[in-house]
């Protein structure tokens, strides 16, 4: 553009003294538009050095008062036009556009940029008028930039830098006019209508400072732009165009929002401005901090950053076991270990809370502590501690009765947590369920965004190409059929397999199960420690190398890692619920072998008893003395409940350390060995063959439901255990949280978790179900020992229930209480559940096809859609390719005169609206 | 004494490393125990059977058959460790992209990929063949005549590859590499390429491709073109050749100097 150009050349410097005062002015002017709070100070500043230069050029007074009507006049038509450029801004453009080729627009464009030109002078309406300039990204840059100089500047520096820029618009101003006269000599219409332009200025009245007026349309002007931003996302734009118009827009009502208020209303934008800044750090530091209080969170971040969101998933999942587990182990510490530790009768009172004069020597021991015997088995952490003393301490504090609920409490609450999860999770993945757009769905949602790190980025980029390639063969495969039979034949075989070695393993647990039954008839002394653990060991191995080969047989399959990963977690949910069983079903008989153990005890008992009441009695005669013996030399029962709970605490403590062993050797010294044996090796062990681990989601999520199955099924029997468990949640937390980082690789196939989150609950529940069916049964069907636990000397642990009814309440609760556990209350009222129950589900199933039908109506409307917009575009088309014919066959100048003429009435038009 | 119950549950666990880990063992058997075998057996080193195999089976002056012939030994009789037909297909495609015409090879062995090199190249292209071990380097002169490349196509030099490259521009006027092959010992790979940088040997466009880099691997290697940002490239990823489960790659290197 010549007017760049032009500018320094028409520096006259006359006027630099004419219109210094006014330059002041303006200062301020920019000065309090700009920013609010710093520029007041420097206000008075300049106003005083306004008065300063006032008073020396006095003679100039008269002509700086004629240019300041002028100005003042041009601004309030700017302003309006500014109003107007806001309406009509992206039209302008692409006129302009189209007619920077053809040129001929030059003139009237000029026009504009003079009137913009001496808007600029004025006041800062430069954003405005750039658009319309043709440099206008460069020149935009150019500002932005001394704009951030200044705000970065010290006040001293950015008055003087201010001066120099008024210097600078002065002259543009001059410029201006200047520019008129060459575009006059180019045209006469422009020439017109400059002068028209001019009279509309001299018919207008003089306004003060910034009128009402001036501000409402500042103020529609901030409106426009405000709505512009809001339905910029609607409009038909290029992606840059849309960005750069809502930059400036943002810009402009960011500068002129604050400018609306006079002084006062000035301060309080300022004041407001700052607030919300001040806020929204505030909110954002709040976050960060919420963060930060989310246990874990950055832990489990980074880690869903190296290796995806599926291994992710997996520590989320912990860390919601983690809280469960919380939970349980407050209800069983608070209401249960507690009390009974503060207000129960102390250790060594009764005979159930001694250890028996036989274990005393080894009661101690490590070895005798670490399997659960010895000191460990008499203390609050197992059943049989406890006493069936119906209220304990100055609270009175039903014990049995809080044991009994909170052991129905947990099993309860874990109910009802994993249900929710499950209906929650349910919810938010019910949309987007239909394989009907295969690629697509591929296409736009394969990338995981959370990955941060190039390595896994790298697999992930590899994996979804191969998926890519993979689902075009599957495409042809679907379409040639042929080798369906073959992957048939290998999934059924592989089905195979894994069932042989599911029976294969079951079949090993209870040949161990039956021999450290024959072990235990023979006395536990006379076998190695090996033969004692046998039980333990071979499951947590066979739970541990199952998978492994499961893993090697899936491969045969052939499905994709997330359906794979599927039947994985089938198979191993099937082992792990065998194993599981088969440990239970031993343990009834173990159980069983206990209670006959104990009738022939109790009889041997009341024997004991009463040879030692007629053994005194004779001694003594008539009067019977309290009879004094130690707790510790009174004979006992084998107390089943205790042997329960410590065999399931005993599962837990093995299954830890297999883990945790598992973790150290399969994973870092793997590690170590692969990154330092390297060097001297004749492969590459990190590339190829042995190479680091991957973390087994799969195995691990399994590994902590079947535990928390565990949990469930003993935490009766041994109230330690989930406090047991909330232990090794937390360490094995950070156990793996460090070995994931330190020694596992991504995934090779990376792959979103996006619906796995469910099908953990799914099992979840399944396990849940499981576990809590034999406790039930061994809590309903057994009576408990007769000489521990809260229960002893009951028929069966529920009649604490009962027994609290009669006591406790009043006699009209028990009343009612039986009229509604009678069959005849209860029976309808379960038929109404299933009734509800098959309601709820008909209706679901019945939205479920309004669903399906909606998406195919969906689909058809897109389809038609699609065909509209295609005869759309054909016509449109059409019709260019005609228009292109006619301006081909047309002459070229007269074509350009047209154009012209159309512009210039469209300047016309402008002028005419603006003076209305 | 470990119970055997104990001993039965790691059963799973052998099994596993033996599906998952069977193309190793195959190949161990396949690359060692039955060269050893053979070595004894017949008193002869493993080239020269195959050697004799191709002088058999191959019509001389026929490169193609000869490859055949090779590539038929290598996958049912024995093992010895050429390019293979997939990967060479890959080498053949950069060859005819590239149409170069100074051609180094780093480890001739048995001239399988040099005739492969040979037959793809240009009119008045020329390939220098570097072969350290003297015996090997009979058998491979022995076998490019059998295929009918004279000695101004293929120049065999019979020594270390380190000492041959700092004397290639004054013992044989080489200015400048268009192509290196590389498929010597894996731990010479970055060695060898800084050497050849160091020589200002490669120009912008030089193309070096290398084989084996995952398996057995050049981890050096590979950091090193990682790290030193002279290259453009990537990696061919195949499997090793004559075996299926052994994922092996080929890097496709191409120089682009300093910017």
């Amino acid at each position: 553009m010549p007017r760049d150009s032009l500018i320094p050349f028409d520096n006259i410097s006359n006027e630099d003294e004419l219109t210094s005062p006014h330059r002041g002015r303006e200062r301020s002017q920019r000065g309090e538009k700009r920013d609010g709070v710093y520029e007041k100070k420097k206000k008075k500043k300049v106003t005083s050095r306004r008065r300063e230069r006032s008073g020396v050029d006095e003679g100039g007074v008269q002509l700086e008062h004629e240019r300041r009507d002028k100005e003042k006049r041009k601004r309030k038509r700017n302003t309006v036009q500014a109003r107007g450029e806001g309406e009509e801004n992206h039209k302008e453009r692409e006129d302009e556009r189209k007619s920077r080729k053809t040129a001929k627009l030059g003139k009237s464009l000029r026009n504009e940029n003079s009137q913009k030109i001496q808007k600029e002078g004025e006041e800062e309406g430069e954003e405005n008028q750039e658009e319309e300039t043709e440099k206008k990204p460069k020149r935009k840059k150019k500002h932005g930039h001394s704009k951030k100089e200044e705000a970065e500047d010290e006040g001293k520096y950015e008055l003087k830098e201010e001066t120099q820029e008024v210097e600078k618009k002065n002259t543009k101003t001059v410029a201006e006019t200047g520019l008129e006269q060459e575009s006059s000599e180019d045209t006469e219409e422009v020439h017109e209508e400059d002068k028209v332009d001019q009279e509309d200025h001299e018919n207008q009245v003089r306004p003060c400072s910034l009128s009402p007026e001036e501000l409402e349309k500042l103020k529609e002007a901030v409106e426009e732009r405000k709505k512009l931003i809001q339905s910029l996302r609607g409009k038909p734009w290029s992606m840059k165009k849309k960005l750069l118009t809502l930059r400036e827009s943002q810009e402009f009502v960011e500068k002129y929002e604050g400018a609306l208020g006079k002084a006062k209303g000035r301060k309080l934008y300022a004041y407001k401005v700052i607030m919300t800044k001040k806020w929204m750090k505030f909110q954002r530091d709040f976050e960060n901090f919420k963060t930060a209080c989310i246990p874990w969170e950055m832990k489990i971040k980074e880690i869903e950053s190296h290796f995806g969101s599926s291994v992710a998933s997996y520590f989320i999942f912990l860390r919601w076991m983690y809280g469960i587990n919380m939970i349980l182990f407050g209800l069983t510490f608070g209401l249960v270990m507690v009390p009974e530790a503060l207000m129960g009768k102390p250790y060594g009172s009764i005979p159930r809370k001694t250890v028996p004069r036989s274990e005393e020597a080894s009661a101690m021991n490590f070895a005798v502590l670490w399997d659960c015997g010895g000191y460990a088995q008499y203390s609050v952490l197992f059943y049989g501690y406890y006493n069936d003393q119906r209220a304990i301490g100055w609270l009175k504090f039903r014990m049995p009765l809080s044991y009994f609920l909170v052991g129905v409490g947990t099993v309860a609450y874990s109910y009802m947590v994993v249900i929710r999860t499950m209906a929650r999770n349910a919810n938010e993945s019910g949309v987007g369920d239909d394989n009907s757009f295969n690629f697509s769905w591929k296409m736009f949602t394969s990338w995981d965004y959370l990955i941060g790190n190039p390595e896994t980025a790298d697999n992930k980029f590899a994996s979804i190409t191969t998926s890519f390639k993979e689902a075009i063969l599957e495409e042809q495969e679907n379409r040639k059929d042929d080798n369906i039979h073959l992957t048939r034949f290998l999934r059924v075989l592989a089905n195979f397999l894994v069932l042989c070695c599911l029976a294969g393993s079951g079949y090993l647990i209870y040949f161990v199960v039956r021999r450290s039954q024959k072990f235990a008839l023979d006395g536990l002394e006379n076998h190695t420690w090996w033969e004692r653990n046998e039980v333990n060991m071979v499951m947590s191995l066979l739970g541990m190398f199952c998978p492994m080969l499961f893993d090697v047989i899936s491969t045969l399959e052939n499905y994709h890692p997330r359906v794979a990963l599927q039947w994985q977690l089938g198979r191993i949910f099937a082992l792990f619920l065998g194993n599981l069983y088969t440990f239970i079903i031993a343990l009834m008989d173990e159980i069983n072998v206990k209670r006959e153990e104990e009738k022939i005890i109790k009889f041997n008992i009341t024997m004991w008893e009463s040879n030692l009441y007629n053994g005194t009695g004779s001694e003594n005669g008539t009067t019977v003395s309290p009879i004094i013996i130690q707790p510790a030399d009174v004979p006992r029962g084998p107390c089943w409940e205790t042997m329960v709970g410590q065999e399931f605490v005993r599962l837990i403590i093995s299954d830890t350390m297999t883990t945790y062993i598992t973790l150290l050797i399969g994973d870092f010294i793997r590690a170590v060995l692969v990154r330092f044996l390297n060097y001297c090796w004749c492969w590459d062990l990190e590339a190829g063959f042995p190479s680091y681990s991957e973390f087994d989601v799969s195995g691990n999520v399994l590994g902590l439901i079947f535990n928390q199955g565990m949990i469930w099924m003993g935490a009766f029997y041994a109230p330690c255990l989930p406090a047991l468990n909330v232990l090794r949640l937390h360490v094995s937390m950070y156990l793996q949280c460090w070995a994931v980082m330190c020694c596992n690789v991504p995934q090779e196939r990376v792959f979103k978790a996006s619906r796995s989150n469910n099908f953990y609950m799914a099992m979840l529940l399944v396990i849940l179900f499981l576990s809590t069916l034999p406790a039930i049964y061994t809590i309903v069907t057994i009576p408990p020992s007769f000489d521990c636990g809260p229960f002893s000397g009951k028929k069966r642990m529920f009649d604490v229930i009962q027994e609290t009814l009669e006591s406790d309440f009043p006699s009209w609760f028990s009343k009612v209480f039986i009229y509604a556990s009678n069959p005849g209350l209860v029976l309808p009222f379960i038929l109404l559940m299933v009734l509800a129950i098959y309601y709820l589900q008909s209706t679901s199933k019945s939205y479920k096809e309004a669903n399906v039908e909606l998406k195919k109506k969906l689909q058809t409307q897109n389809e038609e859609n699609k065909k509209k917009n295609k005869q759309a575009a054909l016509k449109a088309q059409l019709d260019l390719e005609e228009a292109q014919k006619v301006a081909s066959q047309a002459p070229k100048p007269r074509y350009k005169s047209e154009k012209f003429c159309y512009n210039s009435l469209s300047v016309t038009e402008k002028c005419q609206q603006t003076k209305t | 004494m470990v119970s055997p119950a104990i001993a039965l549950a790691f059963l799973p666990l052998l099994l596993t490393l033996i599906i998952r880990y069977r193309f190793y063992f195959v190949l161990f058997y396949r690359a060692f125990l039955v060269r050893i075998w053979k070595d004894c057996v017949t008193g002869l080193s493993r080239e020269e059977r195959a050697f004799q195999y191709v002088l058999t089976q191959a019509t001389p002056g026929d490169p193609e058959s000869i490859l055949d012939a090779f590539d038929a030994w290598c996958s049912k009789v024995e093992f010895i460790s050429n390019i293979g037909p997939k990967k060479g297909k890959i080498l053949d495609r950069l060859l005819v992209e590239q149409s170069p015409l100074t051609v180094l090879e780093l480890g001739t062995h048995c001239a399988y990929s040099t005739i492969r090199i040979a037959r793809a190249l240009p009119l008045g292209a020329r390939l220098y063949s570097v072969e350290m071990d003297q015996r090997n380097a009979v058998i491979a002169e022995k076998i490019i005549r059998l295929a009918g490349f004279d000695d101004d196509t293929v120049e065999l030099i019979v020594n270390p590859s380190d000492e041959v490259i700092p004397r290639l521009r004054s013992d044989y006027g080489i200015e400048r590499l268009d192509f290196v092959f590389m498929d010597h010992w894996k731990k010479c790979y970055s060695p060898d390429l800084q050497l050849l940088e160091d020589c200002g040997l490669l120009g912008k466009g030089s193309m070096i491709v290398a084989d084996n880099v995952l398996f057995p691997g050049a981890p050096k290697f590979l950091r090193h073109i990682r790290k030193s940002g002279l290259y453009e490239w990537k990696i061919h990823r195949a499997t090793l050749e004559y075996s299926q489960g052994i994922r092996d790659g080929m890097a496709e290197l191409v120089y682009q100097g300093i910017k």
